[in-house]
């Protein structure tokens, strides 16, 4: 899958949407779970839905699978409707968090499961349940039970067990969650792998933002039953929209602030605690003058130096108070005169590190911090 | 060192009794206060001649009969309140259909007489709706509603512990792998409660097949069962307790394979993960 | 008492609206007869109610010789009875019921009784129990008012002299019926034959193999006794003719379905019938002409018994005419204790139900033991009746 993104895929004929949620809202017994989203999805696309736990990331998920109704709103899959729906009707499978396997049954016969309901050959079941296990390198296991296999081999038969009914979409509810870390890494590859092999549709529901940095083709981050935004991961990093979205994905420092002065090339920005800051707005910015304003600046994106820098616009004088050597990279915390703390992380250049306590500058370009509305 | 306490229990209330009622078996004709006989299997052969062996098969007919009533009321209730239930009803609804428990199994009787008796509540309300009444008193019918109703809190009790542990993501697995309610049902739920289903059935199965108390108030006439035979044996005018332990032995035999087969089959369920 | 007779005469107590209270006590007693806890007798403390160790019977207080434990038909003494024996002597009365002969037979063989001074075994009881020498030879010396008793009662055959054994009530075996419903009226055993139409699955006989096979045996105009195997035949193909028309084989519990209606006709022991005749006039109680059984329940002293010196003072005190007659009028059960019936009210006295004439009973025979064979032959037939 190419990275080239359709970010209104109406303009695009040639891209079917797939999946479409039109202002969809849960409410549970009184509480909402999602607020009202908005999503479409294309045919081929790796989606995304990222956001910490009870943002309401699985329950979109069960609303597409068909596990719950919507309260409000409307659910097309393949541009119908699926209102009233029921999930076994659906062209969808899912990979559920903890697989969900039938322990009564060997691997074999949970991947034949689908097909078997579908009343299909016997040859054909078994020339498609032996692809799906080709395809997940699982050959060698099909006569075992699931009990008998290790979290990554049961991770693969949940996978070959949803693919097999070569669905639209196929739903994956925290994938990798229960995998260790370098059991997770490798199946990252292969969940990729395995999407370019097929190009179904995949949608897959995370709090791992690495994870949905790394599959994804676009993600939706979601965070109190609303969408904060849709985007592609560079997109979703490099332009967060919202302080939650750049505080979410990857480290950031924020300042509380509001803007002082503005011109279309540069904000001018006084933080809570009396630093002025520029900040070149992004292109979407159409906040006014003393608008409250976050502005976030990644750590990476900080320049450390032990000289003043006169022809910076954001420089600022502060004392090292920790430093943690990373191998590749040198993390430090600085404190400001202004008694920010800020983390910066510098690429590890072999120089010597600098001592605890050594007086120091940091600085940013306007073009390397953000200003978001508060 | 630990299994102490529990061996000499076992020993003590299990092992002691059985060999006890198996040495009475094997003296044909044994009588208390006698002295005991030469060994023989007169006591067994005598289970084979067609009277016994039709009290024996009525029994079974009795056992098997309820056992089956109780499952097939007993699911959907266990079911109904173990999966579909509001979460803190579940309780409530579970003390609600196990209180009858509460009383005694012979009061229960007692209520099937007034409501099922010629003139009891049943064919008054028949009456009443313009329904021909019903002679079910003192008939099979009435034994097999007796027994059902005795027995059904127990075989709802443990389906609703085996339905309660059901994994329901595996129901929304099958259901999102294509399967109908009914395809869900068959593959998915009644293969992972199988362990409860044969659990309640053999707890059922085995304790009415030892209870006299129902056969013998709303059974009538031909109402012998092997436990009221075993009974009359022992403290009946012929007290014959050789005969008596050799059909005792039979019932602890029928109850220990079957006991044995669900251990033995019911354990090769793989373990949940 | 006849054999395997689940009597419970609590029941006779009970008002015919069934109050609760009787209702509990009479489930209470007939669990016991028929769950099989047979040996967990119910257990009352007549002397001592609601005190803190009335229900250990757990230690035998054999040491102790100021308890008198008791193991006697429900309701053959009460509260009463045993609180006025407790003043008299000083002795305090633990008794435990038992709801058949079979019953208290199997708890002294297995040792479970030897805590029990006094035992009430009935007739045939007896006379096994003296074969097997489980009962003490009376020391009449120690017993007063041995006199006071019938002539009927002074030289039983089961035990010759009243050696080991001293009566203490009597009744018959009979029908009770609904005579507003039922035309003509029963007379005789051979009724339940001609008119089994009539009476067809509203009748319930005894849950006694000898009472039922007696009762057939005598239709036929054989012994009650009949060791005959041929005789025995006989009746069984006879009770398998009558057998669609019974409803029930039950011992107790069938006055309920008399009186709703639901029966019309139940072979019964003239104990239970009593009172519901009392209860209902339109219920009879008659002896089959042909005759039937009557039986003797008496009062023993085990050879086991740890107190009998309080045993004798029992016997003694339950042969007072006066004390006699009390329980007469109490549990209405008949005493061959001639001054005792003496001071019974008229009414009682009349009771031709209670106290039969003599032309009636000389056609009725006690229950006799049979030999092994013979009993056998006759179980075989009741499980074959039993379960066709």
């Amino acid at each position: 899958m190419s990275q080239t993104v359709i970010q209104d895929p109406s303009a695009a004929i040639d891209i079917k949407v797939d999946v479409e949620l039109r202002n969809v809202f849960k409410v549970f017994n009184g509480d909402t779970a999602v607020r009202g989203i908005d999503i479409s999805i294309c045919q081929g696309e790796f989606f995304s839905i990222l956001g910490p736990s009870g943002c309401g990331k699985t329950t979109t998920l069960r609303l597409i699978a068909g596990f719950e109704e919507p309260t409000g709103g409307e659910i097309l899959i393949r541009g119908k409707s699926v209102a009233h729906v029921p999930p076994y009707l659906r062209p969808v499978n899912t990979v559920f968090q903890s697989y969900a396997l039938f322990n009564h049954m060997t691997v074999l016969d949970n991947i034949a499961f689908g097909l078997r309901i579908k009343r299909l050959g016997k040859a054909e079941i078994q020339q498609r349940v032996s692809e799906a296990l080709r395809l997940v390198k699982m050959e060698s296991f099909a006569r075992r039970f699931p009990s008998q296999l290790s979290g990554g081999q049961q991770q693969r038969v949940a996978l070959a067990r949803a693919l097999v009914n070569r669905p639209a979409v196929v739903l994956l509810d925290e994938p990798l969650g229960a995998l260790d870390l370098k059991l997770r890494k490798e199946m990252q590859v292969e969940l990729s792998n395995l999407h370019q092999t097929l190009g179904v549709t995949f949608i897959m529901v995370t709090h791992d933002q690495e994870e949905a940095l790394s599959l994804s083709d676009r993600i939706a981050v979601m965070h109190e039953g609303r969408i904060e935004q849709i985007g592609t991961p560079s997109d979703i990093y490099e332009n967060p929209q919202t302080p939650f979205v750049a505080d979410f994905i990857g480290d950031t420092n924020l300042f509380q602030g509001y803007v002082e002065a503005s011109d279309p090339a540069a904000l001018q920005i006084t933080t809570d605690k009396g630093l002025k800051m520029v900040v070149q707005p992004q292109e979407t910015w159409n906040g006014a003058t003393s608008q409250p304003v976050v502005v976030s600046v990644r750590p990476e994106k900080i320049q450390v130096s032990l000289n003043e820098l006169d022809n910076q616009p954001n420089c600022y004088s502060g004392r090292l108070k920790h430093v943690m050597y990373l191998g590749t990279h040198v993390h430090y915390l600085v404190e400001l005169s202004s008694g920010d703390c800020l983390t910066v992380l510098q690429p590890n250049r072999a120089e010597s590190l600098p001592a605890l306590h050594t007086p120091i500058h940091v600085y940013w370009s306007a073009t390397d911090c953000l200003a978001l509305t508060a | 060192m630990l299994l102490v306490p529990a061996g000499a229990w076992l020993l003590l209330l299990l092992v002691a009794p059985s060999l006890m009622i198996l040495e009475f078996s094997l003296h044909p004709g044994l009588r208390p206060g006698q002295a005991f006989g030469a060994y023989g299997l007169g006591n067994y052969l005598q289970i084979f001649q067609p009277i016994y062996l039709q009290v024996i098969g009525r029994s079974l007919y009795f056992a098997i009969s309820s056992t089956l009533t109780c499952l097939l009321l007993g699911f959907p209730v266990a079911y109904w309140i173990a999966v579909m239930a509001p979460k803190r009803w579940q309780n409530l609804l579970l003390v609600g259909f196990v209180l009858p428990l509460w009383t005694s199994s012979l009061l229960r009787s007692y209520a099937w007489i007034t409501i099922l008796r010629p003139t009891g509540v049943l064919n008054t309300l028949l009456s009443t709706i313009g329904l021909p009444t019903l002679d079910l008193l003192n008939q099979q019918s009435a034994v097999l509603i007796g027994l059902s109703y005795n027995f059904l809190p127990y075989m709802v009790l443990i389906l609703y512990a085996s339905l309660e542990k059901l994994d329901k993501r595996l129901l929304e697995a099958a259901a999102d792998l294509g399967a109908n309610p009914q395809q869900v049902f068959w593959k998915v739920t009644v293969p992972q409660t199988l362990p409860g289903i044969a659990a309640g059935c053999l707890l059922v199965f085995i304790t009415s097949l030892g209870d006299f108390v129902v056969p013998e108030l709303l059974g009538g006439a031909s109402s012998m069962t092997a436990a009221r035979l075993i009974y009359n044996q022992f403290l009946g005018a012929t007290r014959n307790w050789g005969f008596g332990s050799s059909l005792s032995m039979l019932l602890i035999l029928a109850v220990s394979v079957s006991i044995a087969l669900l251990i033995k089959y019911g354990d090769q369920e793989p373990e949940r993960y | 008492m006849p054999p395997t007779n689940f009597r419970n005469s609590r029941f006779l107590k009970r008002s015919p609206q069934f109050s609760m209270t009787t209702r509990r006590r009479f489930l209470q007693a007939s669990a016991a007869a028929t769950t099989g806890v047979i040996l967990a007798n119910c257990q009352r403390n007549l002397s001592d109610v609601g005190s803190s160790d009335g229900g250990n019977t757990a230690s035998p207080t054999s040491g102790s010789t100021d308890t008198l434990h008791v193991y006697t038909w429900a309701d053959y003494t009460d509260q009463e009875l045993a609180d006025s024996f407790t003043q008299k002597t000083g002795i305090r009365v633990v008794s435990d019921t038992y709801d058949s002969n079979e019953t208290m037979l199997a708890k002294l063989q297995a040792g479970g009784g030897n805590i029990y001074s006094v035992i009430y075994p009935s007739d045939y009881m007896v006379q096994k129990m003296i074969g097997m020498g489980m009962l003490t030879e009376l020391d009449k010396s120690q017993i007063e008012g041995v006199d006071n008793l019938r002539d009927k009662w002074s030289n039983p055959g089961y035990d010759p002299g009243n050696a080991h054994s001293i009566p203490t009530t009597w009744g018959t075996t009979g029908l009770i019926y609904n005579s507003t419903v039922l035309n003509p009226n029963p007379e005789d055993w051979a009724y339940l034959w001609d008119e089994q139409r009539q009476i067809s699955r509203k009748m319930t006989l005894l849950d006694d193999v000898r009472e039922v096979m007696g009762a057939s045996l005598r239709s036929l105009g054989y012994s009650y006794n009949s060791v005959d195997p041929a005789e025995i035949e006989a009746a069984h193909q006879r009770l398998v003719e009558l057998k669609p028309a019974i409803a029930s084989f039950k011992s107790f519990g069938w006055e309920d379905q008399l009186m709703t209606g639901d029966t019309v006709l139940s072979m019964v022991y003239s104990v239970d019938a009593i009172s519901a005749t009392l209860e209902n006039p339109d219920l009879n109680y008659i002896i089959p002409a042909s005759g039937s059984s009557v039986w003797t329940d008496t009062m023993a002293i085990p050879t086991t018994a740890p107190n009998p010196e309080a045993a004798y003072a029992w016997i003694n005190f339950l042969l007072e005419p006066e004390n006699a007659a009390r329980a007469v009028e109490r549990l209405k059960f008949a005493t061959p204790n001639q001054p005792a019936f003496e001071l019974l009210s008229n009414e009682l006295k009349e009771n031709t139900d209670l106290f039969p004439p003599d032309d009636v009973l000389k056609n009725c025979e006690g229950i006799a033991p049979i030999s092994q064979e013979i009993s056998e032959l006759y179980d075989r037939y009741w499980t074959e009746l039993r379960s066709a």
